[in-house]
């Protein structure tokens, strides 16, 4: 698919190890190549973003909306908070259409909200599409490929 | 009669009419040393001098031709402010009798009338000596006190005040609420005619005369063909300011009422007053047919009577009054106990006809209310009530009970209905919903004896007033008149109206908690049944998603069993993922917010065909479009709405060639009934009832895919809107769906 060097990584927030094996397993259907961190719930993937010592921004962050400790919402909150995350683009990836998180999460600066189809097949394109927009169709907000020890791959 | 004549009668000056009947003689004094100001002409040459220049300023001791001791200045100066005081006897100089009476006059003067006694006046004094009034007059009252009627009290007064006065007739007379006055109680001898229940009009006893009578307890004419003797003043010209004479025994009579009693044929007349709470009730009225006068003592006496008569027939009636009261009130109680049992109050009282029409003594009644009208009993067609009503309304407010035995005199086209509705007595009830009880009265026809013709009382003849020269009984019959609601009966309708008011207000209350409630539960049954489905989504997803995996990574190893089986896995999880997704989208259309708008409903089943499109794609459909309305209601309910049906009727043609399918719209009573029909598979009437429920189908899976819950999702959409769904089909030969929505916009508040 690609020999772009610049091969940012993906972030998976999810707490459900079901639906991370499930969504890794589609990530590999799709032979998205990205790197992919795994964050098991809110707390980690602010560590992860907000502190930045650990590696780059993604290029998405697929957050799953419910779960424990922080959810997503309060998630994507703290991410706009903060100047380093303000534009990173972010997915909610949810299990189901509810009105107000859907307003919420728009509200807060989400730039998708995707509810996770219950066929494979469908969820498999789902997978596909977003990676392959975000990651590679996309361009990333200016500055965003900044920081971190493997930093400016370009 | 010309009101005119009646207006210039009301407005005569009696009260100071300059002049004095003859059989006493008045003196006006003046001041803190009581110096004579005025004097009846008479008094010259009798009790004062003959040139009255005289006495005109003088003290009356030194005026006076006759013994008068000091202590008579005193109790002259010591005149109470109401009231005429008896001070004693007086002979004169000339040797004639007096008995003095005074009083202070409006006008701050004391008024001094020496009444003559027994002078010429025919028979005797009345021929009783104080010492026989009390005896009379303890046996008066013991009669009035044990009478248990209006009518036995009347007669026994009319009997006691004739004993005691000894006139040939007395005559007890009622006033009514226009000022007619009915005798109500009679006693007399073969001299003067009976007037026992003779209706006399009003202008019999002219206003300013009334007014009189009530400060003025009791008068005496001893005989009606005086001459007046005319009160003098200083000046001697006996006219300027004249004296108010209001309370004056002697006060000289309007020379109407003269002829009038001239015509009666009455020359000596007596009448007291009857009050209650200060207002003229009605009279006692004594006449003779010569010439009589009557000592003060037996005219106070006589007062005391008709004192005692006005209070014990206020006690009769308040007794009255409060035995019907408890009658109604125990007939208010069964009906409030109806009215709060049923689920409507109107119905409470509609079903219990008997008891409605007798509580207020009603040949029929009405209840009225948004509901419409209902009649029970006789009454007048229901679209003339309804008028009544509205006119009710319009004139009289909505705040109280109105009742009227004459209804023709306040709507002149009832008289068409005063057969059945001469008495009508409303009582509204709410003022938002214009309800109302009406209860109605047949018309009676009745019978008034006038004593004489009422319709020419008076008659303006050569410039002066003069009164109706019979009293030959006159009749008159009464039309357009039913008997006349009592006092109690007006009061338990407001009684009744108050404890209907409260209910009607605990039951808005009680519905209002009660769809607060509803409103509540609603919530948390959706909120529920929305996270359910919600939590069981994740699992499915896993189901499937494993299945899928494990198929790829293991469907050579396995064998076609197993594989079927792991098939069959994967599909079952799908469907469970198609129905909780259902589910959550109809839970979350009973949750959606209601947004009205006007909808032209011919754009929105443009909108779903084309939604469905692909489904139409490879087949042939015939489309039947009849003329569709513009609605009322929500755009995206009412797509899904359409989508659902005609995704079905798409659905179940699929082995038809070509699909015919019918959208179409007719008007019936006040909805608009749409009908959505398909010349598909049908179904059996029989499972008719279970079409709209949740999840119910009533084909195989494999014959026709679904899950079941559109027409469950129709049906809701519908209610919402304030509409209907049903539907007919026939196995094989197709079917129709139908739904209502409302002609009117109603307003749908949290449905």
């Amino acid at each position: 698919m690609t020999t772009d060097t610049r091969l940012r990584p993906l972030m998976l927030v999810e707490d459900s190890p079901n639906d991370v094996e499930l969504t890794m397993a589609a990530l590999e259907r799709c032979r998205v190549a990205n790197p992919v961190i795994v964050a098991r719930d809110g707390v980690e993937a602010l560590d992860y973003l907000i502190r930045g010592r650990d590696g780059p921004l993604p290029a998405v962050v697929l957050l799953d909306l419910k779960m424990p400790r922080v959810d997503g919402l309060e998630v994507l909150e703290r991410l706009r908070a903060q100047p380093r995350t303000r534009r990173l683009p972010v997915v909610m990836l949810t299990s189901s259409r509810e009105e107000q998180d859907l307003v919420r999460s728009y509200d807060l600066g989400v730039n998708a909200f995707v509810v996770k189809p219950v066929g494979s097949a469908e969820f498999h394109r789902a997978i596909r599409d977003l990676g392959v927009f975000w990651a590679i169709l996309n361009e990333p907000p200016p500055g965003s490929t900044e920081g971190g020890p493997n930093g400016d791959l370009g | 009669m010309s009101d005119g004549v009646v207006e210039a009668c009301d407005r005569e000056p009696i009260h100071a009419p300059g002049s004095i009947q003859p059989h006493g003689h008045l003196l006006a004094l003046e001041g803190p040393d009581l110096l004579l100001a005025h004097a009846s002409a008479a008094a010259a040459g009798t009790v004062l001098p003959g040139n009255l220049a005289d006495a005109f300023g003088q003290q009356l001791e030194r005026g006076l031709l006759g013994e008068l001791d000091g202590s008579w200045s005193e109790r002259l100066r010591c005149l109470p402010e109401a009231g005429v005081v008896h001070l004693g006897q007086i002979r004169a100089r000339s040797g004639s009798q007096f008995q003095a009476l005074a009083h202070r006059s409006p006008d701050g003067l004391v008024i001094l009338e020496l009444e003559m006694i027994a002078a010429g006046l025919g028979q005797a004094a009345g021929g009783l000596v104080q010492q026989q009034l009390h005896p009379l007059l303890r046996q008066a009252f013991d009669r009035l006190a044990s009478a248990s009627t209006l009518e036995e009290l009347a007669a026994r007064g009319a009997e006691e005040v004739r004993r005691l006065s000894g006139f040939d007739r007395a005559l007890i007379y009622c006033f009514d609420d226009d000022w007619n006055g009915t005798v109500i109680g009679e006693a007399r001898n073969e001299r003067l005619p009976a007037y026992l229940g003779l209706r006399f009009p009003a202008s019999d006893i002219p206003a300013q005369a009334r007014r009189l009578y009530e400060i003025n307890r009791h008068r005496l004419i001893p005989d009606v063909d005086y001459v007046p003797v005319p009160v003098l003043s200083a000046d001697g010209r006996g006219t300027g300011d004249p004296l108010d004479l209001g309370l004056a025994v002697l006060r000289s009579v309007s020379p109407v009422h003269r002829e009038y009693m001239r015509n009666m044929g009455t020359p000596a007349s007596m009448s007291v007053s009857l009050l209650r709470g200060g207002h003229l009730w009605g009279l006692i009225s004594c006449h003779h047919a010569e010439p009589r006068w009557v000592p003060f003592a037996v005219r106070e006496a006589c007062d005391l009577v008709a004192q005692m008569l006005a209070v014990r027939a206020a006690a009769i009636e308040a007794a009255a009054y409060a035995a019907d009261r408890n009658q109604l009130k125990s007939l208010e109680r069964r009906l409030l106990v109806w009215m709060a049992e049923a689920e409507y109050f109107e119905d409470g009282l509609a079903d219990h006809q008997a008891e409605l029409c007798a509580f207020l003594g009603a040949a029929g009644a009405a209840v009225l209310s948004r509901r419409g009208c209902t009649l029970v009993g006789q009454t007048p067609p229901a679209a003339y009530v309804r008028r009544v009503a509205a006119w009710l309304g319009q004139e009289h407010g909505l705040d109280d009970v109105f009742a009227t035995s004459r209804l023709s005199s306040a709507l002149p086209d009832a008289a068409s209905f005063a057969d059945v509705a001469s008495g009508l007595l409303a009582m509204p009830i709410s003022a938002r919903s214009s309800s109302f009880v009406v209860w109605f009265r047949p018309e009676i026809v009745q019978t008034v004896t006038w004593g004489g013709d009422p319709r020419k009382p008076l008659a303006a003849e050569s410039g002066q007033l003069h009164p109706r020269r019979s009293f030959e009984v006159w009749k008159e019959t009464v039309r357009g008149q039913s008997s006349p609601w009592s006092a109690s009966q007006i009061e338990a309708a407001r009684d009744l109206r108050a404890a209907i008011v409260q209910i009607v207000l605990t039951r808005v209350e009680e519905r209002a908690a009660l769809t607060g409630r509803m409103l509540r539960i609603n919530k948390e049954l959706t909120a529920f049944s929305y996270s359910v489905s919600h939590d069981l989504r994740a699992p499915f997803r896993h189901i499937v998603g494993y299945a899928e995996l494990l198929k790829e990574r293991a469907s050579d190893h396995l064998d076609p069993k197993s594989q079927h089986y792991l098939r069959t896995i994967m599909e079952a999880g799908r469907h469970a993922g198609a129905l909780v997704d259902a589910l959550l989208h109809f839970a979350q259309t009973g949750r959606a917010q209601y947004a009205p708008t006007s909808i032209d409903m011919v754009t929105l089943v443009a909108d779903a065909r084309q939604m469905l499109e692909p489904d139409t794609a490879d087949r042939r459909v015939e489309w039947r479009i009849g003329s569709l309305p513009h609605v009322t209601g929500d755009a995206t309910m009412l797509r899904q709405l359409l989508l659902n049906l005609l995704s079905n009727a798409i659905k179940y043609t699929r082995g038809r060639d070509p699909a015919v399918i019918e959208v179409d719209c007719t008007v019936e009573d006040d909805e608009f009934v749409f009908v959505i029909r398909d010349n598909g598979a049908g179904f059996e009437m029989a499972y008719a009832p279970k079409l709209f429920g949740v999840f119910q189908r009533l084909h195989r899976a494999e014959e026709f895919e679904g899950i079941g819950i559109g027409l469950a999702n129709v049906r809701r959409i519908a209610e919402r809107h304030g509409g209907r769904t049903w539907a007919e089909g026939e196995q094989d030969r197709g079917a129709s769906f139908f739904f209502t929505l409302p002609l009117e916009v109603v307003r749908l508040e949290a449905r």
